[in-house]
């Protein structure tokens, strides 16, 4: 306060504490892009290259038990050999090179940029120069192992001719399990979820135990048992697809019950008092108030159920399904025991990927909007 | 606390609306209310003030039966709703409550929050609801935000559709908790002009407030409640001239 009555002190100029402005923003995040796009390039071109050009077997693939009869064996020995070709060890090590040096410069110069902008370009360098560095050292790791094994059991595609239709009629069964599952897990789920509310101890309980049951079995576990529980416990036989179907509602309907009960908690006090105090009964408080608007919020959380019930319902390779009601995990598992390739499975994830990623998104983008609108919703309460 | 001197129980002249008999509330350890008497008769309009923590909102809900009194009764018209055999649901047809926060259902444009219960809860036919409901909009100054979502209206707003949305209901009794409270000071004008024409056309009203000027100017009688109990009870204007007790004038030299 002294200080600033005093009047004969000249106006200050605040000291420049910044120091000398680093320069190269621009080059350190360009570095880091192009450790990468070497990397990628140099592996991709030179797959590419063995993949679409006529190769033989080469003594070095014979050495990692690649022989002559194996359907497919010059693909997987391609693969092996584009691994070692100088092009893709140039680019690796070269991407090495380059992303050492975006991390370092960045990393040493980031604090002395300028602007926001410039620090940000610096910072993306060394961090793209860094996983630049880690991806070659995975791939040189790879390859000085015995790719060749990995490859010849995974990346074997050769088998998989005549399959695709297999797999389309898969993915149609896999979406019928989860979908089937999904819909009356979300109809047991809403009951349960009310029941769970209830201030009575005597119809919680229940509803509780339920929960915590299929909460805490293993999928697997219910599916088999479902299955011999219904044929020798109650008599019912029934397709192995539809025991599945029912097994994958009930698991699904303890999550989603839970999923209902955090929805249905988190709508504020004062609407179901609302509802209350103008003559609701509970019930119709519940149906008109509170429900309708729990349901906005469980569309989410519900969506990724839905996606891990997805993933779930290749559990039921261990039901004795018909070929027509094979999903894409069993498609899978036939294909694999007929050829001993495994490359079925890495068709699998791809298969299961194509299903998955849209899904994703999609639960991405609703809650997204779910947060976007709840503002709203938390503006018209206070 | 003695009954004050009145019509009350002025044998046939009219029942009490509302009675309060010896009512206490716990909340877990915490002694809320303890042991408050109350009539409201046909018109009063009933002002409760206090420090906050006193339990002036939990009163008010006990009338309603929002909250259950541990101990002691009340009674509605004669019947006793803290019996468990009362029908709440069809008493709280005829008690309308309009709550801090507004409670207005964010799915529903303000027209169904308004139909909703006229139709669901009085079975009203789907055009006589409407007409209803429209009316009492227009009686708030809502009728031209009947389309509109509670989330698309300013707090006073919203709030005046809470009243309409209680009003419609046509109850005997309307109980206000601290209506103002979260609204922007110049929106509360608008609030307290609804609430100062529904006593002008004699509704009977608990209103819980920090509006002293309403308090004064529109209550029939004015309680002061402190620390779970009435601490004074009286004509509002005479207690704000001349306060009894020294709680009561601490109370109205912080606040005024």
């Amino acid at each position: 306060m002294a200080v600033r009555e005093a009047p004969s002190i000249e106006p200050e100029v605040a000291p420049d504490v910044r120091g000398p402005t680093a320069p190269l923003p621009a080059t350190i995040f360009a570095l880091g892009i192009a450790a990468l796009v070497v990397i990628a390039l140099g592996v991709v071109v030179s797959q590419l290259n063995y993949a679409l050009s006529d190769r033989v077997l080469t003594p070095n693939c014979r050495q990692e038990q690649i022989s002559p009869e194996d359907n497919g064996a010059i693909g997987v020995c391609n693969i092996v050999e584009a691994l070692e070709d100088p092009l893709t060890t140039g680019a690796l090590y070269l991407g090495i090179g380059l992303g050492v040096l975006a991390l370092v410069l960045g990393a040493s110069t980031y604090r002395r940029m300028d602007s926001k902008r410039r620090r940000d370009q610096a910072i993306t360098g060394a961090v793209l120069g860094s996983q630049a560095v880690l991806l070659a050292i995975a791939i040189l790791w790879f390859r000085s192992a015995t790719p060749g094994l990995f490859a010849k059991h995974f990346l074997n595609f050769a088998d998989l001719q005549g399959y695709g239709s297999a797999f389309v009629r898969g993915a149609r069964n896999t979406l019928i399990l989860a979908f089937a599952g999904e819909m009356g897990g979300i109809v047991i789920g809403l009951v349960l979820g009310i029941l769970v509310l209830s201030q009575r101890r005597a119809v919680r309980a229940p509803a509780r135990t339920y929960i915590n049951f299929f909460r805490g079995t293993p999928l697997i576990w219910q599916l088999v048992t479902g299955y011999f529980l219904l044929l020798f416990g109650f008599g019912i036989r029934m397709s192995a697809f539809v025991v599945a179907i029912i097994v994958f509602a009930l698991n699904t309907g303890a999550y989603a019950a839970e999923v209902f009960r955090a929805g249905i908690q988190s709508i504020e006090r004062g609407q179901i008092e609302a509802a209350r105090s103008l003559g609701m009964s509970y019930f119709q408080a519940m149906r008109y108030a509170i429900v309708p608007q729990a349901v906005r919020r469980v569309i989410p959380p519900l969506m990724n159920e839905f996606v891990i019930l997805i993933k779930d319902t290749a559990l039921v390779v261990v039901l004795g399904l018909t070929a027509n009601e094979y999903d894409i995990f069993t498609t899978a598992r036939e294909g694999q025991s007929a050829t001993f390739n495994a490359t079925f499975f890495t068709v699998a994830a791809i298969a299961y990927l194509i299903v998955t990623l849209p899904l994703i998104r999609l639960v991405n983008a609703a809650e997204k909007r779910l947060r976007s609108g709840l503002v709203g919703i938390a503006g018209a309460g206070g | 606390m003695t009954e004050p001197a009145g019509s009350a129980h002025a044998r046939g002249a009219r029942e009490p609306l509302v009675r309060l008999e010896d009512v206490h509330k716990w909340f877990g350890n915490l002694h809320v209310l303890k042991g408050v008497d109350l009539t409201m008769d046909q018109r009063d309009v009933v002002v409760v003030v206090g420090p906050s923590g006193g339990g002036k909102s939990t009163l008010l809900r006990c009338v309603s039966m929002l909250e259950v009194p541990t101990i002691g009764r009340v009674f509605f018209e004669d019947r006793d709703i803290t019996d468990v055999r009362a029908n709440l649901n069809e008493v709280r047809t005829h008690i309308g409550i309009v709550f801090q926060a507004y409670n207005l259902f964010p799915h529903m444009t303000t027209l169904r929050n308004v139909t909703l219960a006229l139709e669901k809860v009085l079975d009203l036919p789907n055009d006589e609801a409407h007409d209803r409901a429209m009316d009492q909009l227009a009686k708030v100054g809502m009728g031209h935000k009947a389309g509109a979502f509670p989330g698309q209206l300013s707090g006073g707003q919203q709030q005046r559709v809470a009243i309409a949305r209680a009003l419609a209901m046509r109850p005997k009794v309307m109980l206000f908790d601290e209506v103002t409270s979260a609204l922007d000071p110049e929106l509360v004008g608008e609030v307290l002009e609804v609430m100062i024409r529904l006593a002008v056309e004699g509704m009977t009203m608990m209103v819980v407030t920090h509006e002293m000027g309403f308090a004064r100017e529109v209550g029939t009688r004015m309680l002061f409640l402190d620390d779970g109990m009435v601490g004074e009870e009286g004509e509002p204007k005479e207690m704000f001239r001349n306060p009894k007790s020294d709680r009561l004038r601490q109370f109205l030299e912080k606040v005024l």
